[in-house]
């Protein structure tokens, strides 16, 4: 019994655990990602509060679900980001690293927790040791207590470490009216604090009696102590629209009359607590003081629920819902369902006399607007931009050029592009395998750089794009290039047929041989030669193609092209006989109804001649055992299609309609079929079959002759 | 009639169940019950490029693309005629939705395992790997068909040859 419920107790965390996990990632993820767009320049407030943010979650977190060895490093991590963002330390580059590697580690916990993965223990204390250094030799607060002291301990610390601070005391009377004006004294408070130590006081000696007490109306007279580098000016900068000259009394004075100033506080209240003081000080007994202590801009000791609390502006706070994928791929397919149901009811309507039922028509026509609306937008559910996996590569380069010794610059563009999830994660493996190959074979080494009159350092470039209905992704780089004759040789070694005659696109083919690699030495970044197949593969699987240009001792271009999304497919339907089938959009060039005099017929097989060009016939109804009256190409229509550099021109009957449709499985219930790519349902509730054009050429290739010979007669 | 059932509860296990009944030709077939989904008319089909005579095609049902097979083609039945009474009867099996064309579906008929006796060798059209045994049901022979086998074997090319 007490073991089950300890199960089912371990079973719960876990699914907890889990989110966690997650949401650690995401923390991990963009805490590298500010760190590494810092990398020369000095970081804004905004910045170094997100890093700061990301390190606090992450050990919250950690905390929470029980994993203490991941809140060590965090805790330190945070200390020291707390000093750098209030100016007690300065911010330098070095810290970049050390940044970077302390992620690494919680990444590496984060990894031991939910794999089981090896922590190096090692690892988490040199970095631990690492970090205390950098938050021991500027302060005289032992690193790890940092956050721990009380607010006296921090506020000496401060004075310590800020030696051109001077002491301001301020004197601030308010007009009585000021609320009225919808001035927001906190606001000023808080702007007062981004200035230097800040202590306050609300002076309420002068209160009214309560029962002829104005809520609306300030009575309250606000002395300050600010420590701070700053000027009078700067000052009186803050005050500039809400006091007049004669409200505002500054004075400068010595470091002995602080302690007096914070001495008798009655109590204290913390600064991002109080949210309208006048609502607050309403029910206080005229007689108290009350006196404001900002604990010292520790951000981790305030109200962390306030508005402005880690210096999160409010509204800014991430809206967005944690949602299943199968949730939403649910919502998809009913979405898809309904399209359907849209189009058959049009398409019932379309018999109705328009004049007496015009109000149908009229709904219809909103329905229709309406089922295509929802349907973008929840398909935009599961696209997310490129920038996720671009992300993940400046760190990458930037720790391999490290390692190999050679300088390079990575570029990014169209990181908007928006793709769908499920190709997002299966997109970022070939990608990173290109972008090694980049840095590791293409680029060369500085000197040999500018030994062939090129800048020493090397150019990777990634690109997205939309184009029509596919993504286009490039990875260039202006490295050595394809070395024509490597590649002949290694494909001979490995007993590829190659002949001379072969063009240079056919050469950079053979790159995609399994085993094959051109490198001379294994390293540990790639050269084993299980790449380029790999990567063919894995894009292959999604429907993508990828091609090679390159030229040598200019560069390298690798092209891959997705289509948007999975789910969804922009086609033109066209009719043989009985059946209707769709051809992808973005296979189609264009469609051509042929003169008699341009068909040709070269080796039995027929040709058409468009614009210079011969490109082979191929009968729909030919391949696919159809029964039509059309048989001849001038009676028909041939559509051009162009699939990764290979052309035919497929016969059909008619064209039908340009539509979008949702693509359904064949094999869910049954199995692939040659020649197709899926099928969907039409606005008639009938199964059309979507053409896989690739295939359909390829299978155009095969068809005997004879079977051509035995259609043309 | 209550001692048959009786006697049927008390021999769990191997065999007792439902079958439903449908005709091929002139041939009486039975198959588990809890095999089918549901039974509708004959619809048009769309005809799937060079796939085998018996494959009619798919049709659309309520989002889901599921193949519809003649069993009258494939163990060359009687006539395939497709007319007002052709009926589908639409089965789950391993996992998947496929129709198949019957002449008509008859009843739903319990048999305990003392009415089912093995199939002796070239009983039917169907190879008999695929036939549990015969049942009988008021005099009359029921061809009781593992529509399970039947539908997965490579003979009827309605999955992927797993490579």
């Amino acid at each position: 019994m007490t073991q089950e419920r300890m199960e089912s107790g371990e079973i719960d965390l876990n699914r907890f655990n889990q989110v966690f996990f997650e949401e650690c990632g995401e923390h991990l993820a963009e805490m590298e990602q500010i760190l590494l767009s810092l990398s020369d320049g000095k970081p804004d407030e905004e910045q170094l509060n997100a890093v700061f943010r990301a390190a606090h979650s992450i050990k919250g977190g950690a905390g929470i679900f029980g994993f203490q060895d991941m809140t060590v490093v965090t805790h330190i991590m945070e200390s020291l980001l707390d000093r750098v963002r209030n100016h007690e330390i300065p911010f330098t580059t070095a810290m970049i690293d050390l940044f970077l590697e302390a992620g690494d580690v919680i990444a590496m916990q984060l990894a031991g927790h939910r794999d089981g993965a090896e922590v190096r223990q090692e690892a988490v204390d040199q970095i631990s040791s690492k970090l205390r250094q950098y938050t021991d030799v500027k302060t005289a607060v032992i690193g790890t207590d940092a956050t721990e002291t009380g607010v006296t301990t921090a506020t000496d610390t401060t004075s310590d470490s800020q030696p051109g601070c001077r002491l301001f005391e301020m004197e601030f009377t308010p007009d009585p009216d000021i609320f009225k004006r919808g001035v927001r004294l906190e606001q000023l408070f808080l702007e007062l604090e981004q200035l230097g130590e800040l202590t306050i006081n609300a002076e309420i000696s002068d209160f009214p009696d309560f029962g002829t007490f104005d809520p609306e109306m300030c009575a309250t007279c606000w002395q300050f102590t600010l420590k701070t580098a700053a000027s009078e000016e700067d000052i009186r900068e803050i005050f500039e629209f809400v006091a007049d000259e004669d409200q505002l009394d500054i004075r400068v004075v010595s470091d002995t009359q602080l302690s007096d100033a914070l001495g008798d506080s009655a109590l204290t209240v913390d600064l991002a607590g109080i949210q309208a003081p006048s609502a607050r000080m309403a029910p206080l007994p005229p007689s108290d003081n009350v006196t404001c202590i900002s604990p010292g801009r520790r951000a981790s000791d305030r109200n962390e629920t306030a508005p402005g609390a880690f210096g999160r502006r409010s509204g800014e706070a991430d809206s967005s819902i944690r949602v299943g994928v199968t949730k939403v791929d649910q919502l998809i397919n009913q979405v898809g369902e309904l399209v359907i149901t849209q189009a058959m009811l049009a398409q019932a309507a379309a018999g109705v006399d328009p004049v007496q039922y015009e109000g149908l028509h009229r709904g219809l026509l909103q329905l229709e607007r309406n089922t295509r609306d929802l349907q973008q937008s929840v398909m935009s559910i599961r696209l997310v931009p490129i920038s996720v996996v671009f992300n993940r590569f400046p760190r990458m380069v930037r720790d391999l050029a490290a390692k190999l010794g050679k300088q390079v610059e990575l570029k990014t563009f169209g990181d908007t592009t928006e793709l769908d999830k499920g190709l997002i994660e299966k997109i970022s493996d070939p990608l990173t395998h290109l972008v090694r190959n980049c840095l590791d074979h293409a680029l060369e080494l500085p000197d040999v750089r500018i030994a062939t009159g090129k800048e020493a350092i090397g150019t990777i470039m990634l690109r997205a794009s939309q184009l029509g209905g596919r993504i286009v992704i490039d990875v260039i780089d202006d490295g050595a290039g394809l070395n024509r004759a490597k590649i002949m040789g290694k494909a001979l070694e490995r007993g590829i047929a190659v002949s001379d005659s072969m063009t240079d696109d056919e050469v950079w083919q053979l790159i995609f041989a399994p085993g094959f690699s051109t490198a001379d030495a294994i390293t540990d970044i790639s050269g084993r030669g299980v790449g380029m197949d790999v990567v063919l593969r894995n894009v292959h699987s999604m429907g993508g193609r990828v091609q090679i240009a390159s030229e040598s001792g200019k560069g390298t271009r690798v092209t891959i092209s997705l289509p948007l999304t999975l789910a969804i497919l922009e086609g033109i339907s066209v009719s043989v006989g009985e059946e209707k089938f769709i051809f992808p959009l973005s296979s189609i060039v264009e469609s051509i109804q042929p003169k008699p005099e341009n068909l040709k017929t070269v080796n039995g097989r027929q040709v058409v001649h468009v614009r210079g060009e011969y490109i082979t016939v191929l009968p729909l109804y030919g391949m696919f055992n159809l029964q039509t009256p059309i048989i001849e190409p001038d009676k028909g229509i041939l559509v051009l299609v162009e699939v990764e550099g290979e052309r035919a021109a497929i016969l059909v009957d008619t064209l039908m309609d340009e539509l979008q449709v949702v693509i359904k499985s064949l094999e869910e219930n049954y199995r692939k079929v040659e020649g197709t790519s899926g099928a969907t349902i039409l606005g008639d509730g009938k199964v059309a079959l979507i053409l896989d054009v690739a295939a359909l050429i390829d299978l155009g290739k095969n068809w005997s002759d004879k079977d051509a010979a035995s259609l043309i007669e | 009639m209550q001692e048959e059932q009786g006697s049927l509860q008390q021999q769990t296990g191997t065999g007792v169940g439902e079958y439903l009944t449908f005709t091929l030709g002139s041939e009486e077939y039975g198959m588990d019950i809890l095999k089918v989904q549901e039974i509708r008319g004959y619809d048009a089909v769309t005809h799937i490029a060079n796939s085998p005579d018996f494959l009619k095609g798919v049709i659309n049902l309520r989002g889901v693309i599921v193949p519809i097979v003649d069993m009258r083609i494939k163990f060359k039945l009687g006539r395939a005629d497709y007319n007002e009474f052709t009926v589908v009867i639409i089965m789950n099996v391993v996992g998947r939705v496929v129709g198949m064309v019957v002449d008509s579906v008859s009843d739903v008929t319990t048999l305990a395992p003392e009415q089912i006796k093995p199939a002796p060798e070239f009983g039917s059209a169907l190879d008999t790997k695929y036939i549990t045994g015969l049942g009988t049901v008021n005099d009359q022979m029921l061809i009781l068909v593992d529509i399970e086998q039947l539908m997965s074997s490579p003979e009827m090319q309605l999955m992927d040859v797993p490579t």
